[in-house]
């Protein structure tokens, strides 16, 4: 609910007000909370789960769980490992954004449809056509690949069908499908009730909120993916990075809607740095923004 | 008269080829069969302590000179075992394995302090394993752009993780078994 008012909050701001990027030398708006790869900020512990959860899926070892909080670029990294696995001739990537609800044969349905296959209206039916899916590819060197985004909505029919398909084994490799799930903490919570799909889980990884060196880079970094010159006056001074952390709490959706916003202002009152003051005149403003975009 | 003087100089001569075959404390560079070879990397202080501080988790077979040998051949075993994980794939190393940092992450090793100043110095290797530092450092230039000295400090960690998590000082074993262990068990 609240990350639909602030997604409404922003489109109404950017809709009445065509924002002039390139006073401030960038070519695009810089701090978009649209999961998009090109402005993925790669801290260490998002390093840490790319690098183990590719290792794992590489390695054909079957089901790998990230978690994160609300904000915290689950659904950036799944597009992430979509868009890199997509490109590569060895695997098929198959991602969803949002399970179905509740239904295990619904699911298989949509994984089946995300790798252009035949749905089928019996669970049964529906697994044979998967597992022929991964026979075929095996035998092209080629390893399919589900990301579910949002896997803390999974039910337990769900897990038990998605454990069912990883216990299929092409005839010369053993490979079996691998699956990247990510969702909210609860995910390791439900995870607990399918004792037989969580001993599956070959690694588990968590996002956790950055810390004010991060949020410093996660800015300085999104400034430069909009074009703005690397050698020109900071935008953000260094004063300036520890109130945008407090207000915050190092979530970069967060970090991202309330830089956005001082963007805005900034360009508002023909100014071309953001400096402490600026940021606390801002919020003296405006205490709507004051902890504004908060899920707690 | 010259009965003295001879028993002088046989008394003298037998002083010193008895001083020359004297068992003394060896001084120096430890010898090895193999020759060894200096290869130059820029440590930090605190990766030249640690070098010390790992002979005392070795085997007492195991010298200080062999520490390095030991760190290359770990990283040998262990970016062997990544090629093989990952065998048939279009990468050597996967995808989300992103930079030389990535590795440490995905190891678990602990980070590198990147604020603290390096210092050039020479490390003896033996042929062998200047020949596996190469073949490493060769793959890890080509996918991360990491500099030789960048990829022994990853052989460093490896070989501390590897003596944290398993104890060899009471172990009876020679460098080859050492090695063997190090290389098979990654």
């Amino acid at each position: 609910m609240v990350n639909e008012t602030m997604t409404l909050q922003t489109e109404f701001d950017l809709e009445g007000f065509q924002a002039d990027w390139s006073r401030l030398g960038m070519v695009i708006q810089p701090f978009s909370i649209e999961a998009d790869p090109r402005f993925m900020y790669i801290s260490t512990e998002t390093r840490r789960a790319l690098s183990k959860v590719s290792y794992m899926v590489e390695a054909a070892q079957g089901a790998s769980i990230v978690v994160g909080e609300v904000g915290t670029g689950k659904t950036m990294l799944a597009s992430w490992f979509h868009n890199r696995y997509r490109r590569r001739p060895d695997f098929v990537p198959a991602q969803i954004d949002e399970p179905p609800k509740k239904s295990g044969l619904l699911l298989l349905r949509r994984i089946a449809a995300e790798f252009r296959l035949k749905t089928r209206r019996a669970t049964e039916d529906q697994l044979n056509v998967l597992r022929e899916f991964l026979t075929e590819q095996s035998a092209k060197g080629i390893l399919p690949l589900v990301i579910i985004d949002e896997a803390h909505e999974l039910s337990d029919d769900q897990f038990e069908n998605l454990r069912r398909m990883l216990n299929f084994r092409d005839p010369e490799g053993g490979k079996a499908y691998q699956f990247i799930l990510l969702g909210r903490p609860e995910l390791d919570i439900n995870l607990r009730g399918v004792s037989d799909f969580n001993d599956r889980v070959a690694t588990r990884s968590s996002l956790d909120p950055l810390t004010p060196d991060d949020t410093r880079n996660l800015i300085e970094f999104r400034l430069l993916a909009a074009g703005r010159d690397a050698n020109s006056r900071p935008l953000f001074t260094p004063d300036s990075i520890m109130p945008v952390w407090k207000e915050t709490q190092g979530y970069p959706r967060r970090i991202c809607w309330f830089c956005q916003h001082l963007c805005l202002e900034l360009l508002d009152t023909d100014g071309f740095q953001i400096d402490g003051d600026f940021v606390e005149k801002f919020l003296s403003d405006y205490p709507e923004y004051r902890h504004a975009g908060r899920s707690k | 008269m010259s009965k003295k003087k001879n028993a002088e100089s046989s008394k003298l001569s037998k002083s010193t080829l008895a001083a020359l075959l004297e068992e003394k404390p060896k001084r120096g560079r430890p010898r090895s069969d193999v020759p060894r070879q200096n290869v130059y990397v820029a440590l930090r202080q605190e990766e030249k302590d640690l070098m010390k501080a790992l002979v005392k988790q070795l085997p007492a077979q195991v010298k200080r000179a062999d520490v390095a040998d030991l760190a290359i051949s770990a990283l040998t075993g262990r970016l062997e075992a990544l090629r093989q994980a990952v065998a048939g794939r279009s990468r050597e190393i996967p995808e989300g394995v992103i930079d030389m940092e990535s590795l440490y992450l995905l190891w678990d090793l602990n980070l590198p302090d990147s604020h603290s100043a390096e210092k050039w110095t020479s490390i003896r290797v033996s042929p062998q394993q200047v020949i596996e530092l190469g073949r490493a450092h060769g793959a890890l230039y080509a996918a991360f752009g990491a500099s030789r000295s960048q990829t022994f400090s990853l052989a460093l960690s490896i070989l501390a993780q590897f003596l944290e998590k398993n104890l060899l000082a009471d172990q009876d074993l020679t460098l080859e078994e050492t090695r063997q262990i190090l290389v098979f068990n990654p």
